[in-house]
């Protein structure tokens, strides 16, 4: 029990407007020793850029796999700076497993680092309840963002094409918030209602 | 003569049995009926005097149709005890593919109660509704009062078909 009661107060002490768990500018949980797709292990204090960006996935979900395209241009157009962007899975279906992250990663050309978590620990230290889900990380590793990747999340249909809910997206959450790190500034919209699928932890 | 009167009474009879028999098994045909955020507020509102369970759901949830069938089953076993099922869909009503799948599947449930789909923009529906996750199930009491608000919001306390039956037999139980 006295391992019990301070993880109780963390969630009651922090706790954002969206997520249960996490609050902006709280010190961004660790995590150690994460399968990634490319056979290596990873923990959070591994990377030393000024910039991280979490982003838990899925690959079943249908958000996700409507959003990979801008997740892919994300990583893109930061090319260059000092920024890191790692997928987390903790969903433990097994079209949600590594070999599954594997093949997606493969598939749609995921520019990223992908780790797999089969603890679930991450997502519940983060509250990452959804799938796509966004946490950016300052430099001094405090969360700054946490939520939508931008207005406009897109969800692929089932004739394959990927559709926006709300048009052509116009207001850039994650790009915002990674220019403000960058720049020493706080993110101008620190939390977004995320939306996507609902991670699916083991019974607790 | 007896015979030529009671062969077409027998068909006659035949075909009401089986009319009987499907109005009583098969039920009106699911529909899916769009609905907007100010048009929920006033169909829950005029459900009160009944225990209501509602069950957020979509389409491109797999744990909400994986849970769907729970939800068909307490319908069935609660409905003549005070208790109105609805299901209320978040599935994209700008996706005509999307809308007319959730109308299959409910069709293949055999949900015979309320079916809603939520006729807002998809952010908006979980603005509105104040929704972070599904599947949520939102239970009622009598008197109108959400007594319980199952969902995933918290990654240390799931939910589980186990709760939502608990909370509705201890509420009809009221």
């Amino acid at each position: 029990m006295r391992f019990v009661a301070p993880l109780l107060l963390s969630a009651a002490l922090f706790a954002g407007k969206y997520n249960t768990t996490v609050e902006i500018g709280m010190p961004a949980p660790g995590f150690r020793d994460l399968a990634g797709i490319d056979g290596k292990t990873y923990s959070l204090s591994d990377f030393k850029e000024d910039v991280v960006v979490l982003v838990f996935l899925a690959n079943h979900c249908p958000w996700v796999k409507g959003g990979d395209k801008d997740l892919i241009r994300l990583v893109n157009d930061f090319h260059g700076k000092s920024i890191r962007v790692v997928g987390l899975g903790v969903n433990l279906r097994p079209d949600d497993l590594l070999p599954a992250m594997k093949e997606h990663a493969a598939r749609v050309g995921y520019n990223f680092l992908y780790l797999h978590d089969p603890s679930q620990e991450a997502g519940r230290r983060y509250g990452a309840t959804r799938t796509p889900e966004f946490f950016v990380l300052s430099k001094d590793r405090k969360i700054i963002y946490t939520g939508l990747l931008h207005n406009s999340p897109a969800q692929l249909r089932r004739d394959g094409s990927a559709q926006y809910t709300n048009g052509e997206p116009v207001h850039h959450y994650v790009r915002d918030a990674v220019r403000a790190v960058l720049a020493g500034k706080p993110a101008p919209v620190p939390e977004t209602r995320a939306q996507g699928c609902t991670v699916e932890y083991s019974g607790r | 003569m007896h015979r030529r009167v009671l062969r077409p009474l027998r068909g006659a009879l035949a075909a009401a049995g089986v009319l009987g028999l499907c109005l009583a098994a098969c039920g009106p045909r699911p529909e899916l009926r769009p609905i907007r955020f100010e048009q929920w507020k006033q169909e829950l509102a005029s459900l009160r005097g009944r225990v209501v369970v509602v069950d957020v759901w979509a389409t491109w949830c797999v744990p909400c149709l994986e849970r769907f069938p729970h939800v068909v089953d307490l319908d069935r076993r609660y409905r003549n005890r005070g208790v109105t099922v609805v299901s209320l869909s978040v599935d994209n009503r700008d996706d005509p593919q999307a809308v007319e799948e959730a109308r299959r599947f409910l069709r293949r449930q055999n949900a015979a109660f309320p079916n809603y789909l939520m006729d807002e923009n998809i952010l908006e529906a979980f603005e509105k509704l104040d929704l972070l996750t599904i599947p949520a199930v939102w239970i009622y009491d009598r008197s109108g009062r959400l007594r319980h608000d199952l969902n995933g919001d918290d990654p240390n306390r799931q939910f589980t078909d186990d709760d939502v039956e608990r909370a509705v037999a201890a509420l009809a139980a009221e």
